[in-house]
């Protein structure tokens, strides 16, 4: 029994908005160079193949779930990160410079753009795990915060290999270690900072957000521990070039597929059978991953490159899926909870925020967009349809997050507190 | 005291639900809610707007917060 829970540990709103706001504007941009070239940027290796791949990895995905990791590592960690405000603003600044020049990089075949890149994408990454981090060792219990700690750890490692390829790229000269170097990096980004965030807010979401029976202690002790040690034997595979590197990729496969029937399962047998657009997204969201993973599956039986670019596509698509349906959750929130916290009696309730219709809107745009790109993984005009239903997609979540901060703001100044009662 | 029992609730109905009722508090009234976790964001909500509150974990998965906005009034848990 206590009563002294430290208080005052919710970032202000503006430092998660400011990395949530981007992320259309990035999905937008990534929608036009879809619509450029669509056989380019579905062909390997193609600079705007590049191009689209990290404004899509780190534009829209990354730069969401930083904006969401400033916001539950305060509320599930306990410890608040240090001058949130301050820290948001350099990070969300050199990341969003870090990306454009990465985009611009590949896309423009710079070489000081590459070096731009290395520089603020290096820093603003490494600068995030090094505030965050340190939060997260000592005596922390909790498995979200596990698998933050993992996701960071690896989103770092990321970095660095992606600052050493960029130097390889600015330079023209690639070392003999390049496709270890590559596939290290996007195991890493995939597995380690995507998958494993994802299983970590899983972990916390689904049992809070819809009432259902939390995953097996088994699993959450030790879902982390598998995917670390199976990328770190992965990587010295690569590095080694030992045989039947594909075994890692299998066992990371199998937990995957485990973790999509046990979060399925339980949203099946969730005890109150509300409707929420949240969890369509979720279920989008591990169907998605299900294609993923046997599409590469079937990549590696067979070697078809458009298999390899597909389960990208649906991996790309699954880890979307989440962030919309969590953004659909974490927006509304913040709003309520800082009117709430500033005393305001008019807050509006988190429904009206973002009404329903448009967050319904918002999955049909999604599943007309997820439908084209996979699709077009295999008949790259299709990519056309996909740019233009996700230019809505995002436009309309653009719309919806400046709405809700209109809201915000128009409460703010036209509101009525406790005190005014 | 007002019983709030909000663990059948999905997210974010406990919450609002709690917040409403600290909004119309007066006097020495004390909120009783029973959730299934600890709805940390809460306590902020009623500590910047004049409250107190006690928060007490049972069991795993069940919680009892006691919430009001008295001075005086001594929040206590009576089953630990």
């Amino acid at each position: 029994m206590y009563n002294g829970l430290s208080l005052d540990q919710a970032p202000p709103i503006s430092v998660v908005m400011r990395f949530f706001l981007t992320v259309p504007v990035f999905g937008i941009l990534l929608c036009c160079v879809l619509l450029v070239d669509p056989y380019a940027v579905v062909t390997p290796a193609h600079p705007l193949s590049l191009t689209a791949i990290h404004l899509m990895f780190l534009g829209v995905i990354t730069m969401a779930m930083i904006g969401a990791l400033f916001q539950m590592q305060s509320v599930l960690g306990g410890r608040p990160i240090p001058s949130a405000a301050g820290n948001a603003l350099l990070i969300h600044l050199f990341l969003t410079i870090g990306i454009l020049s990465l985009a611009g990089a590949f896309a423009f075949n710079a070489a000081v753009l590459f070096i731009m890149a290395s520089v603020f994408l290096g820093a603003s990454i490494l600068y995030s795990a090094n505030l965050i981090l340190p939060l997260l060792f000592g005596g922390v219990t909790h498995e979200t915060l596990r698998g933050m700690r993992l996701a960071l750890i690896a989103l770092s490692f990321t970095a660095v290999l992606g600052v050493v390829m960029a130097t390889s790229y600015a330079n023209g000269v690639f070392s003999s270690m390049h496709e270890a170097l590559r596939f290290s990096h996007y195991s890493l980004g995939l597995i380690g900072w995507i998958a494993a965030l994802i299983i970590a807010v899983a972990f916390q979401v689904i049992e809070m957000f819809y009432v259902t029976p939390p995953y097996s202690i088994w699993c959450k002790r030790n879902v982390f521990r598998i995917i670390a040690l199976s990328l770190v034997l992965k990587m010295i595979w690569l590095f080694s070039s030992l045989p039947f590197v594909w075994v890692f990729d299998l066992v990371m496969g199998a937990l995957l597929l485990g973790f999509i029937v046990t979060t399925l399962k339980r949203l099946k047998i969730r005890k109150r059978r509300v409707s929420d657009v949240s969890i369509w997204f979720w279920i989008a969201g591990m169907v998605l991953l299900f294609v993923s993973i046997n599409l590469y599956a079937a990549f590696i039986w067979n070697g078809a490159v458009e298999l390899q670019r597909a389960s990208l596509i649906a991996f790309a698509l699954f880890s979307l899926s989440i962030i919309l349906g969590m953004m659909g959750k974490i927006v509304p929130f913040l709003v309520w909870f800082h009117l709430n916290s500033a005393g305001y009696m008019d807050t509006p309730i988190m429904s009206n925020i973002i009404p329903s219709q448009r967050a319904k809107a918002l999955f049909c745009l999604f599943v007309l967009t997820a439908i084209a790109a996979l699709s077009g993984g295999f008949f790259p005009d299709l990519l056309i349809l996909s740019a233009l239903a996700g230019g809505a997609m995002f436009t309309l979540l653009l719309l919806s997050h400046v709405k809700a901060l209109t809201l915000y703001r128009h409460t703010l100044r036209h509101g009525t507190r406790f005190e005014q009662v | 005291m007002i019983l709030l029992d909000t663990r059948e609730f999905d997210h974010p109905l406990p919450l609002e639900m709690a917040v409403e009722a600290f909004k119309k508090l007066s006097g020495d009234e004390v909120i009783h809610m029973i959730h299934r976790r600890e709805p940390i964001p809460l306590f902020e909500i009623i500590a910047k707007n004049g409250g107190r509150y006690l928060s007490v974990m049972e069991t795993e998965g069940l919680w009892h917060i006691y919430i009001t906005r008295s001075r005086t009034v001594e929040l206590r848990h009576p089953h630990v």
